[in-house]
């Protein structure tokens, strides 16, 4: 039962990963190309799925209960069809449509899903951060937040640059975050 | 200009209208897309796109364990000097994406993503502050 994908690839902090994923009934397998990492989410772990349209790509967004997010690129535009279907018949989950900001602005608004941050442009997302990854968080004067990524040896594995800070300028009259000194 | 005119140039200011006019990765690193006047930076493994005009400043740096740091700080409103487009507020109540800081493997590339962001940048505001000052 279920659908089985090669080439796709698991998208997080550090860049990407290809492997193959495998849909079924009971939740999903994405096991890297030779051997090694892989991702087993069971589908009463499931919370949301998401699919978003990226660059000659389809994303699919996995988050789980405790709030973690799995991305997995590869996908073509037949594949988002068949496992909307699946997820709808075989899971009982219906798959929610995001879209991807490439305006290239940097202003917009922040939100906080379990543990993702997403920055959104015009209601579409251009970027999203795990803030599980985050060692750190400051305040700069009265409107700049700053977050700092976790770095260690293997950080950056597959990819040139690895993001390590980001600082977003919240101003006053935005009260969004007033008093929310709890998030991470 | 007036406030009309820097309207008008900041709709202008749009890196990409579609989601795959973003040009293919030739690995996972910061680029700078000249034709679309376009900075492409890699955040938890894809590319994010910012308008050149959106960057204040950009610098990098060495350490001694063969590191190479790069920190590029965008335009937000109240700061001197930043340009009228974030000034004329979009939304009294936008969060900005204030800076971002990368550490990279390859100090050669680092030091040509600088000079081609500050390149592109000067172009591009001289360019759009000829066309304010014409439209005034």
């Amino acid at each position: 039962d279920g659908h089985m994908f090669n080439n796709i690839s698991l998208v997080g902090r550090g860049g990407t990963n290809p492997g193959q994923l495998r849909v079924h009934s009971r939740g999903l397998l994405w096991k890297k190309q030779g051997g090694g990492k892989a991702v087993e989410v069971d589908k009463s772990d499931i919370v949301r799925i998401t699919w978003m349209k990226v660059p000659r790509s389809n994303q699919l967004g996995v988050q789980i209960k405790d709030g973690l997010k799995y991305k997995f690129t590869g996908f073509r535009d037949q594949d988002v069809s068949s496992l909307t279907n699946f997820f709808q018949n075989s899971c009982g989950i219906a798959p929610e449509e995001k879209q991807l900001s490439v305006s290239g602005k940097n202003w917009g608004e922040l939100d906080i899903n379990g543990n993702m941050l997403s920055f959104l442009v015009g209601s579409k997302q251009a970027f999203e951060v795990s803030l599980a990854d985050v060692s750190q968080t400051q305040l700069q004067g009265k409107n700049d937040v700053i977050l700092e990524f976790h770095v260690d040896d293997t950080t950056g594995a597959n990819e040139k640059d690895s993001l390590m800070e980001m600082s977003f300028h919240i101003p006053s009259s935005n009260t969004q975050f007033v008093g929310d000194e709890n998030h991470p | 200009g007036d406030g009309r005119a820097s309207s008008r140039t900041s709709n202008d200011l749009i890196a990409y209208k579609n989601v795959n006019d973003i040009p293919p990765p030739r690995e996972i690193m910061i680029q700078v897309d000249q034709r679309n006047e376009a900075i492409l930076i890699p955040i938890y493994g894809s590319m994010v796109p910012f308008h050149v005009a959106t960057i204040k400043t950009v610098s990098s740096q060495a350490d001694t364990s063969r590191n190479c740091y790069i920190r590029i700080i965008f335009n937000v409103p109240g700061t001197p000097f930043s340009s009228h487009e974030t000034n004329s507020l979009k939304n009294q109540t936008d969060i900005f994406l204030k800076e971002v800081s990368f550490r990279s493997k390859d100090p050669r590339h680092i030091s040509e993503v600088v000079q081609q962001i500050k390149t592109l940048r000067k172009n591009v505001v001289s360019r759009e502050s000829e066309r304010a000052e014409r439209a005034s």
